[in-house]
């Protein structure tokens, strides 16, 4: 059977960011709740980033590195929940400015956090069908923050950027394991994006349904797959990373389930199979849909070893569906993304002060709101650019509804 | 109409695991018509409070039942429900 996966993954986590630190006494939060939340800093977007060009930005160094072999693209998908027109697909300005072929589908997908997962899940399908040969499939999820003081202590946890995926037959990023997978969905209301302009989130309703869905679709797991057991059968854990903080509660709930309840045994679990997944997640935020992907990568980057090892992921997305599934990681997984440079990426962000960040975040919360015509302004961000930097797709004029973006 | 019995414990658990996930808390602050919020939990103690909980008690009852109970006192009686439908 062929195999297929990840080939590449880049994650592009914005130019600037603030640490939690400084947020949490800017905002006159509670600093003893920093421990249970676990984040260090956010990213943050400036006035001229939104959901396209940071899918660009996530995307197109793979689409460099692939030269004329992009033509096999025979697929883009953005998953977002940051959409910009409810017919037109953010997918459709990204195929422009990536330089995709023709002979290519384009689509958007949505499914809060979820999203990416099952787009990637229905792109392996389609490869594994074989009824295109060779072809790659490009998913890319993206999106945008809304959140301000209004969300008190999510906020310093939510992130701002993107994750892209090329999906084939040579996938040195992840082999997914063919069937093995499980999923629990149904309806609930924890939390949603009504508008552009607002987040809301019912706290318990969601950090409980995540905790109940990763159960439950780990049981579908193990239906599919005999003698699959949490504490044994994988080697690393990847989890969905709303916030570090929720990821630790709910691998302690995992061991307890499966008959481990020792204290330090489940600590020092916890140390080995997911800590090195949250060193990233830790710098950005939740990235929704592209989160599990930033973990990812930061497993890969951060293991002690690149020894073949067995990875769990799961993705939950509000609304709510969700699904375990499991996949293999190396050496070459760790050779496939050192060229992106990621943590050195993360480090060249531009820190803001507190007041800096409320300045951008005003920008940052009309990003996705439709405007007939608009015009936008360079310069009040050139300070926050970073010195080392490649060129960058930016939005410059929206003109009858029309988005228009540059490289700066 | 007769309330049931409360199942021995219960209560008694309820008190212990949010002493031990807030420690800094009295006796006297527990008010059972308060909600954990009020008592200063965030959102992950009260994970903790309602994973421990469960753990201690031996219930298997998703976590989403937990979720819209409009205070400690409601806690305490929906575990004293599911503990002795379980019994």
């Amino acid at each position: 059977m062929t195999e297929i996966g990840i080939e590449k993954l880049h994650v592009y986590a914005g130019l600037a960011a603030i640490d939690t630190a400084e947020l949490f006494h800017g905002r006159g939060l509670d600093l003893e709740r920093m421990d249970n939340i676990q984040q260090v800093r956010r990213s943050i977007g400036l006035g001229f980033e939104d959901p396209v060009t940071n899918a660009v930005a996530a995307a197109r160094p793979i689409v460099d590195m692939l030269g004329d072999r992009k033509e096999a693209i025979e697929v883009l998908i953005t998953s977002s929940e940051s959409g910009i027109d409810y017919s037109k697909s953010i997918a459709s300005y990204v195929h422009k400015y990536l330089g995709l072929g023709h002979r290519c589908r384009l689509l958007e997908v949505k499914q809060a956090c979820y999203a990416a997962t099952g787009a990637l899940q229905l792109a392996a399908g389609y490869l594994a069908s074989g009824l295109s040969p060779e072809a790659k499939v490009l998913v890319i999820a993206t999106d945008v923050a809304l959140v301000d003081a209004r969300a008190s202590y999510a906020e310093p946890a939510t992130g701002f950027g993107a994750a892209a995926m090329l999906l084939g037959d040579q996938p040195e990023i992840l082999r997914l394991d063919g069937g093995a997978f499980g999923m629990h969905s149904y309806e609930i209301m924890d939390s949603a994006r009504p508008t552009p302009e607002a987040d809301i989130a019912d706290v318990d309703r969601s950090l409980f349904a995540y905790l109940d869905c990763l159960s439950r679709s780990f049981a579908d797991y193990c239906s599919r797959v005999t003698s699959a057991d949490y504490t044994s059968t994988f080697d690393q854990l990847c989890l969905h990373t709303p916030f570090a903080g929720l990821v630790k509660a709910a691998h302690r709930k995992m061991m307890r389930e499966s008959g481990v309840s020792d204290p330090a045994a489940i600590a020092a679990d916890f140390a080995r199979r997911i800590e090195p997944s949250l060193v990233y997640p830790r710098q950005v935020g939740n990235l929704c849909s592209g989160s599990l992907y930033l973990a990812l990568a930061s497993l890969i980057d951060n293991r002690p070893d690149d020894a073949p090892a067995r990875v769990g992921l799961f993705s939950y997305g509000s609304g709510c569906s969700a699904e375990f599934f499991s996949g293999v990681i190396d050496a070459a997984s760790h050779a496939a993304l050192r060229p992106f440079t990621l943590r050195e990426q993360l480090a060249r962000r531009t820190p803001l002060s507190f007041d800096q960040y409320t300045e951008l975040l005003h920008a940052n919360l009309a990003a996705i709101v439709p405007a007939r015509d608009r015009e936008i302004e360079l310069e009040p961000y050139q300070q926050f650019l970073p010195r080392q930097r490649g060129p960058l797709l930016a939005l410059r004029r929206v003109s009858g509804f029309h988005r228009h973006y540059e490289w700066i | 109409m007769t309330a049931k019995p409360m199942q021995p414990g219960v209560r008694a658990e309820v008190h212990a695991v949010i002493f031990s996930v807030l420690p800094s808390l009295m006796p006297s602050d527990i008010d059972e018509s308060l909600h954990l919020k009020d008592l200063g939990a965030d959102s992950v103690d009260r994970v903790e409070i309602i994973m421990e909980l469960l753990h201690r008690l031996g219930l298997d009852e998703p976590m989403s039942s937990f979720s819209a109970l409009p205070s400690i006192g409601a806690l305490i009686d929906l575990l004293d429900q599911l503990q002795a439908r379980a019994s």
